[in-house]
């Protein structure tokens, strides 16, 4: 609102600035380009259009001008005295009116010149027509160029006004220099007046703001008001003087009993009397500050007696309100804001008559009734005449009393806190209120862990049973395990029989190995009829061996084998039959040794390698080698128990070498 | 402050060592060195890895089930504090410990001995049973103990004849 916030002002340019910024634009924005071959018409509307272009920026900027600051008519009394009060209302409005003046002689100059270019007939002349309009301009503006730059000035000023609102709730403090009114409003808003102690530190209005009532009050300190006649104040007492008269606010008079201002009692008095007009309709409170330094009671007569006149006064205008005539509380109040004694109760009374005030005159305008039609208060009605007070029990009012008391005599922790060291050196102790069944356990320290368990993980009521239970059954378990141990040292084995087992355990593995020999290469070996006893296993003495081992008497069963093995007529050499041969037939042994007595003299038949002439052998030998040849020829190709040829035996399949075995470097693709 | 277990090894946790590991599922996984993590992080399965109680649990290698592991159960709602309850506790814990003690070494003794008895037995069936494999049932007339026979040395009268014969 231009009303009360003059932040938003846009900044006055000054002289050159302002021409040089025009001229630019116009250079910038506007066709450059031009030949003297153009036809009239289009250099005429050339330079028709700039002069119109610098003559429209000129106007709009210095309507801005015009526009955005404010017209002291037109704004809030308030804020016109003031004005006027730091600017001179007469000064400011010539400064306006010049450049309203020099806005219209721009305008008339523009029209001249662009009726004057409609005739130009040369480029040249055209030139010199724009050349002069522009320049024309300029002039006007660089003759403007002081207002201004005074413009600018108080737009700068302006700017940090302090924001008052002046319908709002307002608590106004006013009274002579140094008597501590902007103490106290330091005291009591977050503001951060200057307080010094020389006179009229305070050169202008301070807002501040308070709440009181969830209700925000702008609290204005104003610079110090000397007694003189209204005509020789200066500035800043007018400052407080437009203020006290304009802004209807509740009003705090400060009043210094100490004297230490450096005025008496006697002089301030005479100041609030000859201002008291200005009290009119506001709610007036007189405040005594600096009370530390010299207490209400203890005044002398004479201040005594004017202080009683100024409250008197003070009291007519409660009076004059419709207040209670005796109500004199909130009329006259004592404070200090050093030890800041009473300082909120002054704020309090202020605000309150302030209230009240505003809320009387809201009652009594014509808008309420608007608010009021939207009100409903819903009152039950009464079905009969008798009364029903609220009813409180006698218990709750004692418990309430009681703790009313309590809470004041109660120790808080914070207190606590605070006498044993602060913050940062007491810790208070969380045990201090444990609820447990003895109270000398609540310092107790429980250990979280032992010997790697977690202590509260075994914690149970019924441990000591538990445990109890347990250790019988490690004594049962006890008692079984010796019993167990008799048992063990039972039978054993006597060697002998120890070595039977091994024997069949031997055995056993031994037809095992062999089961699996046979079936592993079952399917590359044929089976071998007896005839064809290459391992020499089928003789009679082993047959023997083994029977005996057993522990029978083999001598029956080889007897036996012997008599069907061998044809009886047969005689064999006793070398014939290699390796182990075949005992001597038990049976004729003296027919044998006979035989050979025998053989010796008489030949039955030939040696084998006896050569009959009609043969054609050289000699024996040469017989003997052709008898074997013939043999070799005629011999069975010894199959070794293989189906072909090519029946080759594989001992291992899968040699480990070949299939297994890691590379040091390098991939193990094909082995 | 709580111990927790391993959740490969099953070794115990205490305040400061190890990592945990929370899955997207909210399921916490601690382990008490990198060697266990490491492990897990290969998806190992600690009930094939041959040194974590896991194993020794599932291959019966210790003790599996006793009333002393009731003892110890994670209890979630608190109890009030009792001086005499606590210092009964603390005593028991160590009982407890003895007992369990005991009872593991005595399982682990157990499956060291080895089946004694069963082998006594066992050999003895053998014995009666496969003794035919090395004794004839005709020497068992002679010799009814389950012993080996006693090999005869027979000496053969034609050998003995025969001898000077071939000299």
């Amino acid at each position: 609102m231009v009303q009360y916030n003059f932040k938003n002002i846009t900044v006055v340019p000054n002289g050159k600035d302002f021409i040089d910024i025009i001229l630019s634009r116009t250079q910038r924005q506007t066709p450059t380009v031009v030949h003297k071959g153009y036809a009239i018409s289009r250099l005429r509307q050339f330079y028709m259009r700039k002069v119109k272009y610098t003559q429209t920026n000129y106007y709009d900027k210095l309507s801005t001008i015009i526009d955005e600051f404010p017209r002291l008519d037109d704004i809030h009394p308030f804020y016109g005295d003031l004005l006027h009060v730091l600017y001179n209302k007469d000064h400011y409005k010539l400064a306006l009116g010049q450049i309203n003046t020099a806005r219209n002689l721009i305008s008339k100059i523009a029209k001249d010149y662009v009726r004057l270019l409609k005739y130009g007939d040369s480029l040249y002349r055209c030139k010199c027509l724009k050349v002069a309009a522009l320049g024309r301009m300029c002039t006007v503006i660089k003759r403007v160029a002081p207002s201004l730059a005074y413009l600018e000035q108080i737009r700068q000023h302006m700017a940090r006004l302090p924001s008052i609102d002046p319908n709002t709730r307002t608590i106004l403090i006013c009274g002579y220099p140094n008597v501590g009114k902007s103490s106290f409003i330091n005291k009591i808003t977050r503001a951060d007046v200057d307080v010094q102690p020389y006179a009229f530190t305070t050169k202008s209005l301070f807002v501040g703001h308070t709440d009181y009532k969830y209700l925000r009050y702008q609290v204005i300190d104003t610079p110090g008001i000397l007694d003189r006649p209204f005509e020789d104040r200066n500035i800043i007492e007018m400052c407080s003087i437009t203020a006290l008269a304009h802004l209807r606010a509740a009003v705090l008079f400060f009043l210094d009993i100490s004297g230490s201002c450096g005025y008496t009692i006697a002089q301030q008095a005479a100041l609030f009397h000859s201002i008291k007009s200005l009290f009119m309709n506001k709610p007036l409170t007189i405040v005594c500050n600096k009370t530390d330094l010299q207490p209400l009671e203890g005044l002398s007569e004479e201040d005594m007696k004017l202080v009683m006149e100024m409250k008197a006064e003070a009291m007519k205008t409660v009076i004059g309100q419709g207040g209670e005539p005796t109500d004199d509380q909130g009329v006259l109040l004592t404070m200090s804001t050093l030890t800041e004694d009473g300082v909120i109760a002054v704020k309090n009374a202020a605000c309150e008559r302030l209230l009240d005030q505003r809320v009387e005159i809201k009652m009594k305008s014509k808008k309420i009734n608007d608010c009021l039609n939207r009100f409903h208060v819903a009152i039950p009605k009464p079905r009969d005449q008798k009364e029903r007070p609220p009813c409180i029990p006698q218990a709750v009012l004692e418990a309430k009393a009681k703790q009313a008391a309590e809470k004041e005599k109660r120790k808080t922790e914070k207190d606590l806190e605070n006498e044993n060291g602060g913050a940062g050196v007491y810790s208070a102790s969380l045990k201090k209120n444990y609820i447990l069944a003895n109270d000398e356990w609540k310092e107790d320290v429980l250990p979280e862990i032992l010997d790697g368990h977690n202590v509260y993980d075994f914690i149970d009521p019924d441990i000591l049973q538990r445990l109890e239970e347990l250790e019988q059954e490690e004594g049962l378990r006890q008692a079984e395990e010796v019993d167990d141990d008799f048992e063990m040292d039972g039978k054993e084995l006597t060697p002998e029989e120890q070595q039977a087992l091994a024997e069949i355990r031997k055995k056993k593995s031994l037809l095992i190995q062999q089961h699996r020999i046979k079936k592993s290469t079952a399917e590359s070996r044929p089976i071998v009829p007896r005839k064809f006893d290459k391992d020499k296993q089928f003789t009679t003495r082993r047959m023997g061996r083994q029977l005996s081992a057993l522990g029978l008497d083999p001598s029956k069963a080889i007897d036996r084998a012997r008599s069907r093995s061998r044809g009886r007529k047969r005689e064999r050499s006793p070398d014939n039959d290699g390796g182990d041969t075949m005992d001597m037939d038990v049976d004729t042994p003296n027919k044998r040794l006979r035989m050979r007595s025998r053989s010796r003299s008489r030949s039955v038949s030939r040696p084998p390698g006896e050569v009959v002439p009609g043969e054609g052998f050289k000699d024996s030998a040469q017989k003997v080698k052709a008898q074997k040849l013939a043999k070799k020829s005629s011999k069975k190709r010894n199959k070794d128990a293989r189906r072909g040829e090519a029946d080759r035996v594989i001992p291992t399949l899968k040699p480990k070498h070949l299939f297994s075995g890691k590379r040091s470097s390098g991939k193990t693709d094909r082995r | 402050m709580r111990i927790e277990k391993c959740w490969f090894c099953s070794s115990t946790i205490y305040p400061g060592h190890g990592i945990q590991f929370v899955r997207n599922d909210a399921k916490i996984f601690r382990f008490c060195r990198s060697k266990c993590h490491k492990n897990f992080k290969m998806k190992r399965n600690p009930r094939k890895v041959k040194w974590t109680k896991a194993y020794r649990r599932l291959h019966g290698k210790d003790m599996t089930q006793d009333s002393t592991f009731e003892f110890e159960r994670k209890r979630n709602r608190p109890e009030r504090y009792d001086r005499n309850l606590t210092e009964n506790t603390l005593k028991a814990i160590k009982t407890i410990d003895k007992v369990r003690s005991k009872r593991e070494a005595k399982h682990i003794e157990t499956r060291k001995k080895g089946k004694k008895a069963q082998l006594m037995r066992e050999a003895v069936k053998e014995l009666e049973q496969s003794i035919n494999l090395v004794k004839a049932p005709g020497a068992f007339k002679e010799d009814n103990s389950l012993t080996l026979p006693k090999i005869k040395v027979k000496v053969s009268q034609t050998q003995a004849e025969n001898q000077p014969m071939e000299e």
